[in-house]
């Protein structure tokens, strides 16, 4: 999936705003929201929220998670640890991307924050990588993706799933010709045992 | 008859397709007509040996006669191949153009594939049309996904006064910055008065 | 199925809803587009064509007009109206996304499909009939080209255009992310017959073929 789409996917996010105007609540297909009371926070979709900050709206009230020491420990702990660890919200590349570029003066140390979130993206990125290589190197196909939000899967997409296409069109290849030649063999080489838990404890 | 080995035109046409530059290059009428030949040819000699073994009995020549019928196979493949790729090419000119094809284009198809971008035209529109309840729907637009109802659009040539669907009314100086209606200012885009502003 | 819905800024009376018979399940307009969202995500990322979601699309179509309609009366500028308006925008996109998706498989895999479809009793075909239909006319333009331009000149035991070789056949053991919605047990995810319990929430890199009926049953989603 594209970046774009990826982006589609997370702007459905609900998140807090502060309106600057009164107004009842409002049945939109994925859900109601409202009403809206001038000062007073209320839910809506993120693609809504960005849409009333640009015309002046309201204010965006950040997710607890965009917060400065929040993100440093977050990033502490996923320095730390060998496996991927949970991030506070599936979109949260999305999310932060769209908030910092549409409405930075309602977050407090906006830029600091942005600088936190790009380390944690780098580290796990680099994790990924390092994990793939793995991966491909052992005899694997398959592997538990746990704790990688969808925007990080997608980044190694489609070279990853591209290339175990490759190396299991070569392992049938090669089961196939071995079957042709021993009939009962059982040095297979298929498997995937212990070769599945690169990414996740 | 042959220096050069069987099939090679064939090949050479798919080569060249997959090489060009052009969405469509010319289509290669002579190349696919020495094709057709070829394999008459080819074929013609397989019949007459054909006859010639059963003639005989001499079953010395079955290996030519396998030959030859792999190289008309492979002929057919190549020659397949490289109308369908074509093919593949064409119907994106429906989803970029429209309809119509545009006439520097036009020049490169031949009359068959004319015919197939008007018929996939049509197949592709009335299929759009089935969808709901007999309104239909395009899927040749909105290949992304929405961004905006409004853009942000910086004014690149002094207009003046303009005024929104629901009577408000702007000022377009130069330089100056606005979150509009996309609909109602898209003119004012391809005029080169206002440019969207891309994050 | 029909729409239990809350429309009620729209003004949308609720007379159809009271007409129907109790056998009649209700599902909200939130739900509709809830399923379109997963359906079109999973085919975006599957490599074979899926059931057509006919009945989840035509109660998001019909909901679609019932507010184009009832939008007409509000003030363009209204922040209801631009709300309701880029929402649909939205869903709309997510519909022809959905579409062009199975156009595309179509298209590439025209006979593959139409033979597996033909295999298929009427309860679990995949594609919609304006969708068969587009398919049978597909494959016909690109057979009758071959035969105009090239197979017509060729001697007869060369002109067929149903030959294996000629038919393009999705990888099925392609792999594409996963993630269970559902616990499952013992799923096999390796050629050594290796097996998994699958934990509701947990993702996973694997063939396709191999959870092609959890996709299916709805047990997991690809993402």
């Amino acid at each position: 999936m594209e970046p774009c789409e990826l982006e589609f996917i997370g702007e459905n996010t609900i998140i807090g705003v502060i309106p600057n105007f009164t107004m009842d609540p409002i049945h939109l297909i994925s859900g109601s929201i409202g009403p809206f009371r001038a000062g007073l926070p209320v839910h809506v979709p993120l693609w809504l929220a960005i849409h009333m900050k640009k015309q002046q709206k309201c204010r965006i009230v950040p997710p607890e998670w965009m917060e400065v020491d929040l993100l440093e420990e977050i990033r502490e702990e996923e320095k730390r640890s060998k496996f991927f660890t949970k991030m506070p919200d599936e979109h949260y590349m999305v999310i932060s991307k769209l908030i910092l570029c549409n409405a930075a003066d309602d977050v407090p140390s906006a830029e600091e924050i942005r600088t936190k979130i790009k380390d944690i993206f780098d580290i796990r990125d680099a994790k990924l990588r390092t994990s793939i290589k793995t991966f491909l190197q052992g005899s694997g196909t398959y592997a538990k993706l746990d704790n990688l939000t969808q925007f990080e899967i997608h980044t190694v997409r489609p070279l990853l799933p591209h290339a175990l296409d490759h190396i299991a069109r070569y392992q049938r290849a090669a089961i196939a010709a071995e079957r042709r030649t021993t009939t009962m063999s059982n040095s297979g080489f298929a498997g995937s045992s212990g070769h599945n838990s690169f990414f996740s404890q | 008859m042959w220096e050069k080995q069987y099939a090679e035109k064939a090949f050479d046409l798919i080569k060249e397709l997959e090489r060009s530059n052009e969405s469509i290059p010319e289509f290669q009428d002579e190349e696919v007509r020495q094709i057709l030949e070829e394999v008459k040819a080819i074929y013609e000699e397989n019949v007459a040996q054909a006859a010639t073994i059963s003639n005989s009995g001499d079953k010395t020549l079955w290996p030519l006669l396998n030959y030859r019928h792999a190289a008309l196979q492979r002929n057919k493949r190549c020659l397949l191949a490289y109308l369908y790729e074509r093919l593949r090419r064409i119907r994106c000119l429906r989803w970029e153009y429209g309809p119509v094809i545009p006439p520097e284009i036009k020049a490169n198809l031949c009359e068959p594939e004319i015919n197939y971008f008007n018929n996939y035209s049509k197949s592709l529109a009335s299929y759009m049309l089935s969808i709901g309840d007999g309104e239909g729907i395009d899927l040749t637009t909105d290949l992304r996904p929405p961004k905006a109802l409004y853009v942000e659009v910086r004014c690149i040539e002094e207009y003046g006064k303009f005024e929104l669907e629901d009577g408000e009314v702007i000022n377009l100086t130069k330089n100056s910055q606005h979150y509009l209606p996309r609909q109602q200012i898209e003119a004012l885009i391809r005029q080169g008065i206002l440019e969207h502003i891309v994050q | 199925m029909s729409l239990a819905d809350v429309r009620d800024d729209l003004n949308i009376s609720d007379e159809d809803d009271q007409n129907l018979s109790d056998e009649e399940e209700l599902i909200t307009a939130q739900k509709v587009l809830e399923n379109l969202e997963n359906a079109w995500l999973n085919e975006q990322n599957c490599p074979d064509i899926l059931p057509h979601q006919t009945e989840m699309l035509e109660l998001m179509l019909g909901q679609i007009s019932h507010m184009d309609e009832n939008m007409k009366s509000l003030d363009k500028n209204d922040f209801r109206f631009i709300a309701h308006k880029m929402e649909l925008e939205r869903v709309r996109y997510i519909i022809t996304s959905y579409l062009r998706t199975r156009l595309k498989k179509i298209e590439k895999f025209t006979k593959h499909i139409l033979i597996e479809e033909d295999s298929r009793d009427d309860e679990h075909k995949r594609l919609s009939e304006e969708e068969t239909q587009y398919a049978r006319e597909f494959h016909q333009g690109i057979c009758s080209h071959f035969n105009q331009v090239a197979l017509q000149y060729m001697p007869p035991n060369l002109q067929g255009t149903d030959e294996k070789q000629m038919i393009v056949r999705p990888n099925l053991l392609s792999h594409i992310y996963l993630k269970a919605k559902k616990d499952v047990a013992s799923v096999v995810v390796g050629a050594d017959d290796e097996e998994v319990d699958l934990v509701a929430g947990s993702q996973h890199i694997i063939p396709y073929q191999l959870i092609s009926d959890l996709v299916l049953s709805g047990k997991a989603q690809l993402i």
